[in-house]
């Protein structure tokens, strides 16, 4: 045990990477929360939601101003926080899904962009940024705390991992055994011939939209606290490390999207203390994403052909 | 209905209620309003006459800038509420000051156009309240070349070396010199230092060399704003220092917090003794984090602490802020708008004669023994080939959501060699000698 503690990672002692590991569990479980909420989405509907963290900080700051400016109790602000997320979400599906429906993914994650776009403006002109003082949206879980293996563990941090673990096995299970996932899955394998034997398009697409926006909702109050700020515009690219998630998941497996987003948690988080390596622990979620994509595609078949003119 | 046309309705309601829902969202805090207690005589703005100021404009600008993580264009913005004071109080002689601020996002092209904006374009006689991470440096030569010298807040090398610029604040390097050598003086064995990474080998530089000459042991923490993952680099830092040692945290109140917060978090508000910078030295910060904080901060303070009580001054500036711009809290910020309003202003009714670029700079040239109760030694500028007049301050920490003064008015470590120099300039030329 003595040998274990002073165990050296790297020239890092073990004792000094714990927190860290922590941290970076704990962001995880919160870009794999954001992950699997935008495979569901892109399964059911093939639209890779790039609005995805704008919404999450919409509703933070909605939280925020509930909470400081209304006599509205936590608890209330904290929902409406997480509902923001799956009505703005389901509002975007119902109102753009069906215009967007046969045009092609990139036309598709296009119109979120815009979405993203128009928030964060909206945002910046009603709660600007600056003005010499910060936001916070601190949960109570916070205050509790833990020492799990010697080092020191927030509510928070746990219930940031439970959930994205809860969530992911809850969607598995969901897909496989109701009726409405079922759907789902048939939505993702053909959407033209799932319409034909009758699968309600319309109203799968809603579910998917709504569940992943609450998802999203979700992650929007879990991350100011992790952050210890409300800082929209880092909310709202809390979309580029999900996005790394969910290609990992090759946007298709949602093990693999949990999985994805906690190593890009823990490789941002656990980079810090190495001199060398700190100031690009930001570019993490793009390596290991690139890396996840070359490997998963060692083994595809390139298939070129020539038109004659 | 359809379910269809149901959902189509239902959304569209939806999206219209998000929209005005984080419209509703924007409302910042609101600022802290004057202290209570015992009223004190109020300063006057300009020539205190009380009628509206008629003639032909005086033409001023400023340049702030405003990244994600910093705003300086409160200086900018309270500039121009103590100018809005001076045109409703008989203006400079009966003309009023038209004040325009730009702002500028770090970016020393736009700094380079914005300075030729204003003397080419708008033509100012002069230029007053900026404050950048780098418009000195991109500046300076251009300033001189024209024959200005902007009376402003500084944060840069260039602010305190160059003949362009007279600062009223001491700028974060020697801010965060005053906050080191008070740490070290309470027992400090370590120090870590953050700073913003576009300033820190500036701004850390100076409590470096204070540690170093101490014999402690020092380590800079570069931090790019805005600052995404507070707590692991708070972690970093405390593991360099360990119990008992100094974290120095050189931030404004928009990023500042985040560290705090991610120490009480952490729960070594405690373990470790927390220096500052001026920014955070203001009621809106402590009473955010008082009572944790409570007795733990050495914060150096460039100004006289932010209270209404403590002298005509301060007084005025809490009540010009309330009518001129409530949305505006108390603070450092504040101060030095204020006090760049109230020397450039100081400027302007000293000249006889036409107000023009060249009198305007000639007359702020020759400012000396500028008392403010909001300055340990008064105000000057002077022909000198560097500026540094603010060079004595006081340290604070928080209390019951206040800010106390825990050590008055002190001279910081002539770590520089322009340090002493100021001060035998000082002497020489009976600057600050309050005569």
């Amino acid at each position: 045990m003595a040998d274990l503690l002073a165990l050296s990672v790297f020239g890092v002692d073990w004792q000094f990477l714990k927190p860290f590991i922590v941290i970076g569990l704990a962001f995880g479980g919160v870009y794999a929360l954001s992950g699997v909420g935008l495979v569901v989405l892109y399964r059911a509907t093939g639209v890779l939601n790039l609005a995805f963290g704008a919404i999450g900080a919409a509703g933070a700051l909605i939280a925020y101003y509930l909470i400081n400016h209304t006599s509205c109790p936590q608890w209330l602000a904290f929902t409406v926080c997480v509902l923001f997320g799956g009505v703005l979400n389901l509002a975007y599906g119902v109102i753009f899904g069906p215009a967007f429906a046969r045009r092609d993914p990139l036309v598709k994650m296009m119109g979120t962009l815009a979405l993203a776009l128009i928030l964060l403006g909206v945002m910046g002109w009603r709660a600007p940024a600056g003005g010499a003082f910060a936001r916070f949206l601190p949960l109570p879980s916070s205050e509790h705390h833990y020492f799990i293996a010697g080092t020191s563990v927030n509510l928070t941090q746990i219930i940031s991992i439970a959930v994205a673990l809860v969530l992911t096995a809850g969607v598995t299970i969901f897909l496989r055994l109701t009726r409405l996932g079922t759907a789902m899955r048939a939505l993702a394998n053909d959407r033209e011939i799932s319409a034909t034997l009758g699968v309600p398009v319309r109203r799968v697409e809603a579910v998917a939209w709504f569940g992943s926006g609450l998802a999203c909702g979700a992650a929007g109050l879990l991350l100011p606290d992790l952050l210890t700020s409300l800082d929209y515009a880092a909310l709202t690219f809390l979309v580029i490390a999900s996005l790394a998630a969910a290609l990992i998941g090759r946007l298709r497996s949602l093990w693999a999207t949990f999985f994805g987003g906690m190593a890009v948690g823990l490789a941002q988080a656990v980079l810090t203390p190495y001199a060398s390596l700190s100031a690009y622990r930001q570019a993490a979620p793009f390596v290991l994403a690139i890396i996840a994509l070359l490997v998963l595609s060692r083994h595809r078949v390139v298939t070129i052909s020539r038109t004659a003119n | 209905m359809t379910f269809r046309r149901a959902l189509t309705v239902g959304g569209v309601a939806a999206l219209m209620a998000s929209a005005i829902a984080v419209t509703g969202a924007g409302a910042g805090p609101d600022a802290t309003p004057p202290g209570k207690g015992k009223s004190m005589a109020l300063g006057v703005c300009g020539l205190g006459t009380g009628k509206k100021a008629t003639g032909a404009p005086i033409k001023l600008a400023g340049l702030d800038m405003l990244i994600p993580g910093v705003d300086f264009t409160t200086i900018g913005k309270v500039a121009a509420a103590y100018f809005a004071c001076v045109n409703d109080n008989g203006g400079i002689h009966g003309r009023p000051i038209s004040y325009k601020l730009y702002t500028e996002a770090l970016d020393p092209n736009q700094e380079k156009a914005l300075a030729r904006k204003m003397i080419e374009g708008d033509k100012v006689v002069g230029v007053v309240g900026n404050t950048s991470f780098a418009e000195c440096g991109t500046n300076w030569k251009y300033y001189k070349s024209k024959g200005f010298i902007v009376i402003g807040a500084g944060v840069q090398a260039e602010c305190y070396s160059t003949p362009s610029y007279a600062m009223v604040n001491s700028g974060p390097r020697y801010s965060n010199v005053g906050a080191a050598q008070a740490l070290i003086k309470a027992g400090a064995k370590k120090l870590a230092i953050a700073s913003p990474d576009t300033i820190s080998a500036y701004a850390d530089g100076g409590p470096a060399l204070v540690a170093k000459k101490a014999g402690i042991p020092v380590k800079i923490y570069p931090t790019h704003l805005p600052v995404t993952d507070a707590t692991s680099q708070l972690i970093q830092m405390y593991q360099f220092v360990g119990d008992g040692g100094a974290i120095l945290i050189d931030f404004t109140p928009d990023t500042a917090p985040a560290f705090m917060k991610a120490a009480e978090q952490q729960g070594i508000v405690d373990k470790v003794l927390w220096g500052s910078s001026t920014p955070i030295a203001n009621t809106l910060m402590s009473s955010q984090f008082s009572p944790a904080f409570d007795g733990r901060l050495w914060i150096d303070n460039e100004f006289s602490n932010v209270d209404p009580k403590v002298g005509p001054d301060s007084a005025l500036m809490f009540a010009i802020l309330k009518k001129y711009s409530p949305k505006i809290a108390p603070q450092a910020f504040a101060q030095m708008g204020f006090l760049a309003g109230k020397f450039a202003t100081n400027a302007l009714l000293s000249i006889k004669g036409p107000v023009t670029a060249k009198t305007y700079n000639a007359a702020v040239r020759k400012l000396k023994n500028q008392k403010s109760d909001m300055l340990c030694k008064p105000f000057y500028v002077g022909a000198l080939p560097f500026h540094i007049p603010n060079n004595t301050n006081i340290i604070v920490d928080y209390k019951n959501g206040n800010v106390v003064v825990k050590k008055g008015c002190t001279a910081f470590q002539a770590v520089d060699k322009a340090i002493a120099q100021t001060r035998a300039f000082e002497k020489k030329f009976k600057l600050n000698t309050g005569k």
